[in-house]
């Protein structure tokens, strides 16, 4: 059996603006129901988790103008946190993630925010970090410049070790709440934390009581070796991007090599590889999808192309299409991505025209031979499970949730049901 | 007419008092969605959930107390309730206090806009320095920034915000399906913002919800809070007093809010109150006897709450003594109006004595009567309710009191607008 996620690539944000088959989103920007029938539909069909990336810019780099950002909508993302309580309200399993960035959040008002949402959620709650390696977006926060990229993760593995030990600062048996003799928690069992790092203080404690899952789950995505250290430290579940079958076993050996040198057991990490699937009824259906889908990315190149300006801060309209992408080695930001595609020595337009989504293995046919491939692959490649990352639309969810869910069910390879009252548990108990 | 609001923590309320219900379950957020639902079948324009992020220790050095008795602690982040709270009423208005100490204006601004268009428009925000060196150094300082400093930041603070909230114009999205244009660049605005705290580059990445600026509330009672609060609030938490203290407060903060170039009947002053509501006017002055003596008698506990306020360690001092003088850096305005006058005092008979917040004693009808004669003399724009939630404090303002007001005439019969800010200042 294997773990299934969603991985929502804008987070709370706007999927397929003014596109066929996604329902009214045109007026319904910032409306939760379209996330909130996600997360019933998901729960239904067994997964363990919803995943919200984030960002804090409108990026303005592309032709140094908002229009590429804002005409359909595309990098519009909202505060993925407070979505999380519409989302457990309406359901009972399943877990959600959100991102925060560690660049941002001062380590007392994650931990103080995600011990109360723990409560909130019944213990379904889990943060996904990220460094933040947008210039933008730093200076947004009041930063002049990019922390450099290995320094960032630096102080991001301080940071976990701080929220950590808020977390830890009441004693399992602190609270008593004895009605009897008016004792609400022995003082004897709460600590003062007294951290003092190279780049954070805390003094601590926390003045919220541990929630159900005490430490809430924590995600990492980030392929950089600076980011499989940290993921190999402080994660419970890691977002893996690569390409092909052998990189899904090699990343998935890396990061247990890594566990393992840290004194961690492997399984207490669940590696998740992203895919994409095309579904339809036959193999041929599916084909014919997935080129009018490339087809419809090639038309539409330069919203393409604007995704690369923002994720790379470089301004990708002032270079030919047609040539072979640079090397940006130098960059900071999003480093393994943008090293693969110099290496691939594809043009621009063939790198944007196949990047689609990130997607570990091509997945185009039927609800049934997709989940015998999908099977196969976990097989060989010994990772946990996959993540999801097509745009949220009801088509969409309906395909995975009601379409290929249950056909990996009949074969046996995700979950008939929830054993565990918490997100911890149900990611871990396999 | 006036407006009603509830100020609560999100805490353990009475968690071991009588009538408390499922207080002892807490943080079960069961209570809380009861307590908004209540509020709005009787018309409150808001709930104010006020917050703190420390463990009090400055009563006997420890945190004993607090943690004992549930007093001020453990508190739970409000922004994370307000969504529950949002996603199970319709109308109601939601502020959660939030600290311009210690949250970039940037996640401010992004948090307060996301959860007016999950909320359709109805929340708001209670803007505070954080009073307290425990609460600094849980952000890794090693004290607080001082009273007037903390107002300097916040108001550099409260001006990026807003830069940040209006960074796109109010027609920037256009949601034109036909041409395919979701929002018109051009009227979204680098906010470029630099003030002597804060920088913020924006625009915001996301666009404006109903409410555009959500609704501003403000505690602070020193001068510098009443010209912060003058500039920025629409709504002001007062304490209260007797009614010529309570007159002359109103009078004093539409003074301020003139000499800032803003309309006086633009910001909507209630006063936190403590009700005692019996089924006749003689059971509500039993209940009030009662509970004046339990106060007395938690001599500690009133020590304790003197210590919270002011951050001196009141256990150290004679209780048969009068009181040195004290001064603080923490709560200013509250720690003076506990000795103001009262020089000759012991300590014991300061602390055993209640402070003179107002309080509305009687039957639904003869509360009502003395809430109306209050709003008469004062001419304020209302009431906070000043109560730990339990089912019965619900019941009897909510489910008696309330109705008695809305058949006078004196509380709103439905909500006309949409947005808090609508139903705020409807009236």
């Amino acid at each position: 059996m294997f773990h299934m996620g969603w991985f929502m690539g804008t987070g709370f944000g706007v999927y397929n603006w003014n596109q066929r088959w996604s329902g009214n989103v045109s007026s319904d920007v910032g409306n939760p129901q379209l996330f909130v029938d996600m997360a019933t539909s998901l729960e239904r069909a067994g997964f363990s988790y919803m995943m919200l990336e984030d960002s804090s810019v409108l990026p303005n780099v592309h032709r140094g103008t908002f229009e590429s950002s804002v005409k359909n909508g595309g990098t519009i993302r909202f505060d993925p946190v407070p979505l999380i309580p519409f989302l457990t309200q309406a359901t009972k399993n399943i877990g959600i993630v959100a991102t925060i960035s560690t660049s941002f959040y001062h380590p007392f008002m994650a931990a103080r925010l995600f011990s109360t949402l723990d409560h909130v959620t019944n213990g379904r709650v889990g943060m996904n970090l990220v460094t933040s390696s947008n210039k933008s977006a730093m200076q947004n926060y009041g930063l002049k410049d990019l922390i450099p990229h290995d320094e960032r993760y630096d102080r991001a593995n301080e940071w976990v070790d701080v929220v950590k030990a808020l977390w830890n600062s009441w004693d399992e048996d602190a609270v008593l709440m004895d009605e009897v003799n008016g004792v609400f928690a022995d003082h004897t069992k709460v600590h003062t934390v007294d951290f003092e790092g190279k780049y954070y203080r805390s003094r601590g404690p926390l003045n919220t009581i541990p929630g159900p899952q005490r430490h809430p789950v924590i995600c990492q995505a980030g392929g950089s070796d600076a980011g499989r250290e940290f993921g190999a430290r402080n994660a419970d579940t890691i977002i893996a991007a690569v390409k092909g079958v052998e990189e899904m076993k090699s990343y998935r050996d890396d990061v247990s090599a890594r566990m393992i040198a840290m004194g961690r057991d492997p399984k207490d990490v669940k590696v998740l590889f992203l895919i994409s699937p095309v579904l339809a009824d036959s193999k041929a259906a599916a084909e014919e999808k997935n080129a009018a889908m490339l087809k419809a990315s090639a038309e539409n190149i330069d919203a393409q192309v604007a995704g690369f300006s923002y994720f790379t801060s470089t301004d990708w309209s002032k270079y030919d299409y047609d040539e072979p992408f640079p090397d940006l080695s130098k960059n900071e930001g999003h480093q393994s991505t943008m090293n693969d595609f110099a290496r691939s020595g594809a043009t621009i337009r063939e790198a944007v025209t196949n990047h689609r989504t990130q997607e570990s293995v091509p997945l185009i046919g039927t609800p049934e031979s997709i989940a015998t491939e999908m099977g196969e692959y976990m097989d060989y490649a010994g990772g946990d499970g996959f993540l999801i990352a097509k745009p949220v639309t009801r088509q969409n969810i309906t395909e995975i949730a009601d379409g290929l869910a249950p056909a990996l069910r009949k074969q046996g390879l995700i979950r008939p049901s929830y054993e565990h009252s918490t997100f911890r548990d149900n990611l871990l108990a396999y | 007419m006036f407006h009603l609001g509830w100020f609560l923590s999100f805490s353990t309320q009475a968690w071991h008092a009588p009538h408390s219900d499922r207080g002892g379950l807490f943080p079960n957020t069961d209570v809380y969605v009861d307590f908004a639902r209540a509020l709005e079948r009787a018309g409150f324009d808001y709930l104010m959930i006020e917050d703190g992020s420390f463990i009090p220790d400055a009563y006997g050095s420890s945190m004993e107390h607090s943690l004992r008795t549930g007093f001020a602690s453990p508190k739970h982040d409000p922004m994370a309730l307000v969504p529950l709270l949002a996603a199970s009423t319709e109308k109601i208005g939601l502020i959660a206090t939030m600290t311009t100490s210690f949250y970039p204006p940037f996640l401010a601004a992004r948090l307060m806009t996301t959860l007016d268009h999950l909320s359709g428009g109805r929340v708001g925000f209670n803007l505070v320095t954080a009073h307290n060196d425990r609460t600094a150094q849980n952000y890794g300082m090693d004290k607080h920034w001082d009273h007037s400093e903390r107002y300097a930041i916040a108001t550099d603070w409260a001006q990026a915000v807003t830069a940040l909230l209006t960074s796109w114009d109010e027609d920037a999205v256009v949601d034109d399906t036909v041409n395919g244009v979701y929002a018109d660049h051009t009227k979204i605005h680098q906010t470029d913002y630099a003030g002597d705290y804060f920088s913020s580059r924006g625009p915001l990445n996301v666009p404006p919800g109903p409410q555009r600026i959500p609704v501003i509330c403000q505690a602070g009672g020193s001068p510098v809070g009443r010209a912060f609060a003058s500039r920025f609030a629409d709504t002001i938490v007062a304490p209260s007093g007797s009614i010529e203290w309570m007159k002359q407060y109103r009078t004093d903060i539409r003074a301020g809010l003139v000499d800032a170039g803003r309309d006086p009947d633009a910001v909507k002053v209630l006063f936190l109150t403590d009700f005692i509501i019996g089924d006749t006017h003689e059971d509500a002055l039993e209940l009030q006897r009662r509970r004046h003596a339990a106060m007395v008698a938690d001599i500690e506990g009133r020590l304790a709450y003197m210590s919270f306020a002011s951050g001196i360690d009141f256990s150290t001092f004679d209780l048969d003594a009068p009181v040195p003088p004290v001064s603080t850096n923490a709560a200013k305005t509250t720690t003076a109006q506990m000795f103001a006058g009262r020089e000759h005092q012991t300590l014991r008979e300061i602390a055993s004595t209640i402070i003179p917040s107002l309080e509305i004693v009687g039957s639904p009808a003869t509360a009502a009567d003395q809430m109306e004669a209050v709003m008469a003399e004062v001419g304020g724009d209302g009431f906070l309710v000043n109560s730990p939630i339990t089912p019965r404090a619900i019941a009897d303002i909510a489910g008696d009191l309330a109705p008695e007001l809305r058949r006078r005439g004196l509380i709103r019969s439905e909500y006309t607008a949409d947005t808090l800010r609508g139903n705020l200042t409807a009236y």
